[in-house]
């Protein structure tokens, strides 16, 4: 099927409420990962929390990537995810949109290598991994995870492929599946 | 200050923090983010979960960093003055503006299209319906003995329907409003950038630059 580059009032609303939807459950999950994080600071791992709750922070990225199919989209709907973000009283303030634009650059880039041909199994498995790797990276300059031990960096980069892999492979493949059941989605290409 | 461009500045400082290691200007930052804060007379609520909030994360890395690898103290303490400092400035911004000025702001002086700046606007103002619509869901849910989780497809499938649902009448209100895409529009508020914001803007930073640079070199 051919989809239309263009952006639409009707899919910028829809990828906007996709974003509150997002937002709001970000901020929903933001006590849980300060739990977490108080929980393991005692022994040195506490920013491993930001790890075990990647997958969540960065599942609006690839959906909206897979479910509007344009250039762009996956940036876009992570980018606007953390503006809600930001704007519910998130506890980064604008910071939060440097951190969505990185999300959302690093799960586009898994579309992007498949030329925004494929939307499958496989597309969505490499914008997992190209999530992993640009996020974690942006962490080791932002979070001086460089100057860990080499073993801590190694578990920490497993934990948060694992997590990203959960909610926005698996999580996400099985959002889509019930999308495309409905037929509704067919619409997008107009 | 205009919207946009203060936006734009903090972002930039949060950019630049990022790369840098010089925890005094870190401080710096903070406290005058702190500063712009209390100028906006935010509730005490507000202003305690500020100080607190950040004290999680922050900790949890110079704890890290001590324990988990050889970077010693002077790295933590660059790591828990560099999130103070994302904070203090990020929220310097956000609590000083409304989203509509924002959003204002960004259509008429950094010229985004009209309809993504309407678009969102009209979407974001739907956000005490959607909060709603989330326990709508959950409640749905559990009255059919199922409980919807984090980790439910369907609740993000219910979710998205919604939103569907909802997109589709609001573009028409919009449309049936006269709203056309790529139309030319005259503008109710009218939002300018003045002189002055690009002076606060260069000026701050060409001090950050002056106090990054003469703290490293020292």
């Amino acid at each position: 099927m051919k989809y239309s580059n263009a952006w639409h009032l009707r899919d910028i609303i829809l990828l906007t409420l996709i974003a509150i939807f997002f937002g709001v459950i970000y901020w929903v999950i933001g006590p849980l990962y300060n739990v977490l994080t108080v929980a393991l600071t005692p022994v040195g791992l506490g920013p491993g929390a930001n790890d075990v709750v990647m997958g969540i922070w960065v599942m609006a990225g690839p959906l909206s990537g897979y479910i509007f199919k344009k250039v762009g989209s996956a940036t876009l709907g992570e980018f606007l995810g953390s503006v809600v973000e930001m704007f519910l009283g998130g506890q980064w303030g604008a910071s939060t949109m440097i951190s969505g634009v990185v999300q959302g650059v690093a799960s586009e880039l898994g579309f992007t290598f498949t030329g925004y041909k494929r939307y499958d199994w496989f597309s969505l498995n490499l914008s997992v991994l190209t999530t992993t790797i640009v996020t974690f990276g942006w962490d080791m300059i932002r979070n001086g995870y460089s100057k860990y031990h080499i073993g801590l960096l190694i578990a920490l980069f497993i934990i948060r492929l694992i997590s990203t892999w959960i909610f926005s492979g698996l999580l996400v493949k099985a959002i889509v599946k019930l999308l495309d059941r409905t037929h509704l989605m067919q619409t997008q290409s107009r | 200050m205009n919207p946009s461009l203060k936006f734009l500045l903090a972002v930039l400082i949060a950019l630049e923090i990022s790369f840098t290691s010089t925890w005094m200007v870190n401080l710096a930052l903070a406290i005058i983010g702190l500063l712009i804060i209390l100028t906006s007379r935010p509730p005490l609520k507000r202003l305690v979960l500020l100080f607190f909030v950040p004290l999680i994360p922050a900790v949890a890395l110079a704890v890290a960093i001590l324990l988990q690898s050889n970077a010693g103290m002077h790295f933590a303490l660059v790591l828990f003055t560099r999130i103070y400092a994302y904070v203090f400035v990020g929220s310097a911004a956000t609590l000083t503006t409304s989203v509509s000025d924002l959003v204002m702001s960004l259509e008429q002086n950094a010229h985004i299209p009209s309809k993504f700046a309407y678009g969102f606007l009209g979407a974001f103002d739907l956000l005490p319906k959607i909060v709603s619509e989330v326990n709508v869901i959950r409640a749905a849910g559990n009255m059919r003995g199922q409980a919807l989780h984090i980790w439910s497809p369907q609740l993000y499938f219910k979710a998205i329907l919604a939103s569907l649902d909802w997109s589709e009448n609001l573009a028409e209100a919009m449309t049936s409003h006269g709203f056309s895409e790529g139309a030319p529009r005259t503008y109710f508020k009218q939002i300018r950038v003045h002189w002055w914001d690009w002076c606060i803007m260069i000026s701050s930073l060409l001090l950050l630059q002056i106090a990054l640079f003469g703290l490293h070199l020292q």
